[in-house]
């Protein structure tokens, strides 16, 4: 029989046969293993974890758009490419314009936003009744609410005042669809040319009348009646450049100069569009204790059938990320050159960032006493158990092993029983950071793959200093006093 | 008899009974480090949590609505109702007045720079001196309550104490980069009913809309406008409990609630009740609770304790099977003298009794010098993560000293009768 033979046949003989025992030393480091498995899990997932309550505070981050020109959904959507996905809680665009309320004399400020998301950025919104679902359903701030007098299930009469939009002159694009502009410009010897142009739905010249009848005859006149002149504007987007998008009519360069200067005149100082009306039912009643008790809430489409023009002032970012990831996103946006403005909401990232930092330290100080705790209990009864085997230290002693023999077989026993109980603590300590996470977190939690022979070689070692020292003492002492049991 | 064999025991071996008293002064002081710790985590975490700024707004019942809504009100003072600056102070006076942190008055208005521009100005108080009714003294403002603005170098916050607050300004961080303004220097502002020169005594960066403001002190605002005594709104910061159903319910209508149901929740730190207790000590005002803190606050506290509960339960779990585990093998090993007991012809009972009073006495001491050990585990956690003591809880000696009691009795009594049911003999010979 070789030496590793009978090394093995002696511990696993020991193990067996001193089953009780044994069962107790591994229970011990069972426990310890859990322990460290568990709370090692769990203190690294915390920060993650309560990052993601602490996102209850609402957004994190919010786009403005870069000069005056307003936000598209385009724009947002191009800055929001610039985020993780996994990492992007919601993002809420926001459009407000001011809405009057013609029956009471009112006007409130209103927002055309995604609700499905709002629930997402603001999760801290309390709506009495529910949110929107569908379009011609709005959401009233409680202030406004009480003011007037509305409640769930009454109806709202809004009506949108374009005139502001207009006179300032925004890119045709913005033109509400099926819009009418008409101008004129000077023509030929001091003849007006009159021009009348219907808009569609995308901005585009539908339909053109020229009047040319001051202009003479046989040049510029004929601008009334040539059909192929007319035609090259149908379907073309204003402004318009002579000679790029439409060609003069032969002989009447000024007449069609003048027919071009007055669209452009024209799309330039857009006349104000009839104000548009929608009723809408209320549906709910938000309650914040902040300023968005003042709003009236609305989705966007209903926002846009209103305005006719589908712009974002301003969209809210609920982002999981600490303060340095955030200031990295908002350079990534900044730097992507889209005309979007990032800014972080300091007032909930400086706090979060505060309230995490606490947070995590305690869950670290909390671990590491209970850990150092709980291996000191381990070490304790490892040493109980073996210190209990004096005898047989002695009598193998007096049998003529050798101390070295001793130690190895003692440290043998004591690293299988480590790495057994290791792997049954990494396995129960997951377990129990599943069940904590699930019970808290209401999420699962993520195995952590190198915490397996972490805790198999700490156990192992913590069995083995615990081992170390009761044996020391056993070998050290005469096998005869041993055995005569003093 | 007895008494001479557990002194016997205690004193000849030493180094176990040490062995056990030291497992259990481990367990011991981790159950009192834990719980109470778990005991202190809400207040510490609440105080934490107030680092987001105001959860209550005090706001004029009338015309909280006008300024707000109808964008008008800036500058153009349009709300005609205000609140009374003399009656700020009675704020620490309501029932849960140890609740409240800190509040600041605000009284807004718009003034007009040299350039001809307007900015809006916000009179506020920052470390305001207040000397309550009851004798007590105490700092209230703005400082405490914008944590998360930074003052740009070279500036200060404005300091109340100082002889010259009232004619200083604090500037926000866009508006000083429009203007050109840094710390120090002098400003021109016009008011509706007056004008003064001030002094840039910070250049603050807030992230929001008030970096777009000015903020000054509340008497220079009251008498640029001619408002003496006003104020528009009030911002208190409050240590509550998280809302329950019977608090939702009182939120809506306190008076529906049964009088035993009100004195429950009138004697909670909810903050709809906190909110309540203030609109009866300030004249003519609605106190809301800001839910973006508020509700936040509440998950927070709550996922915070029930972590701390369940890790406190897993190592208490942990330490109970740790001391249960030592006592058992302590028992066992001892099996040879209680062969030797029972050859000799004592009696179960009297073994057992003997045994466990050693045991007892072993886990006492082990317990006492435990809890100071907890002690000193709590205040360590208290004083390096929160900056401050962790109170210690009375209740936690009984609830400790039962727990060991328990686990060392569920240790110790079973691996006694499992050494009593071997015989003497095969005991004695060392055969088992």
């Amino acid at each position: 029989m070789t030496r590793r033979r009978m090394f093995l046949r002696m511990i696993t003989a020991s193990l067996l046969r001193r089953r009780s025992r044994m069962l107790i030393a591994l229970l011990s480091i069972g426990i310890g293993a859990t322990i460290l498995a568990g709370l090692v899990t769990i203190y690294y997932d915390v920060p993650r974890q309560m990052g993601a309550q602490l996102r209850s505070y609402g957004a994190n981050m919010i786009l403005l758009p870069e000069g005056e020109e307003k936000l598209d959904t385009e724009r947002l959507e191009q800055a929001l490419a610039q985020i993780p996905a996994e990492e992007l809680v919601g993002a809420t665009p926001y459009r407000y314009v001011r809405l009057d309320m013609t029956s009471r004399q009112q006007s409130f400020t209103s927002a055309g936003t995604d609700f499905e998301q709002v629930q997402k950025t603001s999760p801290y919104f309390s709506v009495e009744g529910r949110y929107p679902e569908s379009t011609r359903e709005v959401l009233v701030g409680k202030e406004i609410a009480e003011t007037i007098g509305v409640r769930v299930g009454s109806t709202m009469e809004l009506t949108y005042q374009p005139a502001a939009a207009f006179a300032s002159g925004s890119a045709a694009e913005d033109r509400v669809p099926g819009a009418t502009l008409s101008g004129s410009a000077e023509g030929w010897s001091g003849g007006v040319v009159y021009v009348t142009a219907a808009l569609d739905g995308d901005a585009r010249i539908a339909q053109i009348t020229i009047d040319a009848s001051t202009q003479t005859e046989e040049y510029g006149g004929r601008a009334d009646e040539d059909e192929a002149f007319a035609a090259q504007f149908i379907g073309k987007s204003l402004p318009l450049t002579l000679g790029t998008d439409v060609d003069a009519l032969s002989g009447a360069t000024v007449t069609s100069a003048a027919v071009v200067e007055a669209l452009n005149t024209a799309r330039a100082e857009a006349a104000p569009v009839q104000p548009r009306t929608l009723n809408f039912n209320v549906v709910g009643i938000l309650v914040t204790g902040g300023e968005e008790e003042g709003y009236v809430f609305m989705s966007t489409e209903d926002l846009v059938s209103l305005t006719g023009e589908n712009k974002l002032d301003v969209a809210e970012l609920s982002v999981l990320a600490n303060a340095d990831q955030l200031e990295a996103y908002a350079a990534a946006i900044t730097g992507a050159e889209i005309g979007v403005t990032p800014r972080l909401v300091k007032r909930v990232t400086r706090s979060e960032a505060s309230v995490l930092e606490k947070l995590t330290a305690l869950v670290f100080l909390v671990t590491a006493v209970v850990l150092l705790l709980t291996m000191i209990c381990v070490s304790t009864t490892m040493m109980a158990v073996v210190s209990e085997r004096r005898r047989e230290i002695g009598l193998r002693k007096a049998l003529g092993a050798s101390d070295n023999s001793i130690r190895a077989e003692f440290l043998g026993e004591g690293m299988f029983l480590g790495a057994l109980g290791g792997v049954m603590g990494a396995v129960l300590g997951f377990v129990f950071a599943q069940v904590v996470s699930v019970n808290v977190f209401g999420s699962s939690i993520t195995f952590q793959p190198l915490l397996l022979p972490i805790t198999v070689i700490v156990s192992m070692i913590i069995a083995a200093l615990s081992c170390l020292l009761p044996i020391k003492r056993a070998v050290a002492i005469d096998p005869a006093l041993v055995l005569k049991g003093e | 008899m007895l008494f001479r064999m557990i002194r016997g025991v205690l004193f000849h071996q030493k180094g176990k009974m040490l062995l056990i008293a030291l497992t259990i002064a481990l367990g011991a002081s981790l159950a009192t480090g834990m719980i109470n710790v778990v005991l202190g985590v809400e207040e510490k975490v609440n105080k934490e949590l107030k680092n987001y700024g105001a959860n209550i707004v005090v706001k004029p019942k009338d015309s909280s609505l006008l300024s707000d809504i109808y964008d008008v009100g800036e500058g153009a003072e349009l709300s005609t109702a205000y609140l009374r600056e003399d009656e700020l102070g009675k704020i620490k006076t309501i029932f849960w007045a140890f609740n409240i942190v800190d509040f600041t008055p605000f009284l807004d208005t718009q003034v007009t720079l040299p350039d001809g521009s307007a900015v809006k100005m916000v009179g506020t108080w920052f470390n305001h001196h207040l000397d309550l009714p009851t004798g007590e003294s105490l700092d209230a403002g703005v400082v405490g309550m914008r944590s998360w603005w930074d003052v740009a170098e070279g500036g200060r916050w404005l300091d109340e104490k100082d002889e010259n607050a009232g004619s200083e300004i604090m500037a926000g961080s866009l508006l000083a980069a429009r203007m050109g303004w840094k710390a120090g220097d002098t400003v021109r502002l016009i008011g509706s009913h007056g004008e003064q020169d001030v002094v840039i005594a910070g250049v603050y960066d807030a992230g929001g809309d008030e970096d777009e403001q000015i903020y000054s002190t509340l008497d220079l605002v009251q008498s640029l406008t001619d408002r003496e005594n006003k104020v528009s709104s009030i911002e208190v910061s409050a240590l509550t409990t998280p809302d329950n159903e019977l608090a939702k319910r009182a939120a809506r209508n306190p008076a529906a609630l049964s009088s035993r149901d009100y004195e429950t929740w009138y004697c909670t730190a909810y903050v709809s009740a906190i909110c309540y207790q203030i609109q009866e000590v300030i004249t003519g005002s609605v106190a809301n609770a800001v839910r973006q803190v508020a509700e936040s606050e509440g998950t927070i506290l709550e996922k915070t304790k029930l972590l701390m509960i369940l890790i406190t339960g897993l190592s208490l779990i942990g330490s109970a099977l740790g001391i249960s585990n030592l006592v058992t093998a302590s028992v066992m090993e001892r099996s040879q003298e209680i062969g030797l007991l029972k050859a000799i012809g004592a009696r179960d009972h009297s073994i057992t009794g003997v045994v466990m009073t050693e045991i007892l006495i072993t886990a006492l001491v082990g317990f006492a010098a435990g809890y100071f050990m907890g002690f000193g585990f709590a205040q360590l956690i208290g004083s390096s993560v929160f900056g401050s003591t962790i109170e210690m809880n009375p209740t936690v000696i009984p609830i400790v000293a039962g727990l060991i009691a328990l686990v060392t009795i569920a240790g110790s009594l079973p691996a006694i009768r499992m050494v009593l049911r071997l015989k003497p003999a095969e005991v004695l010979h060392g055969g088992h």
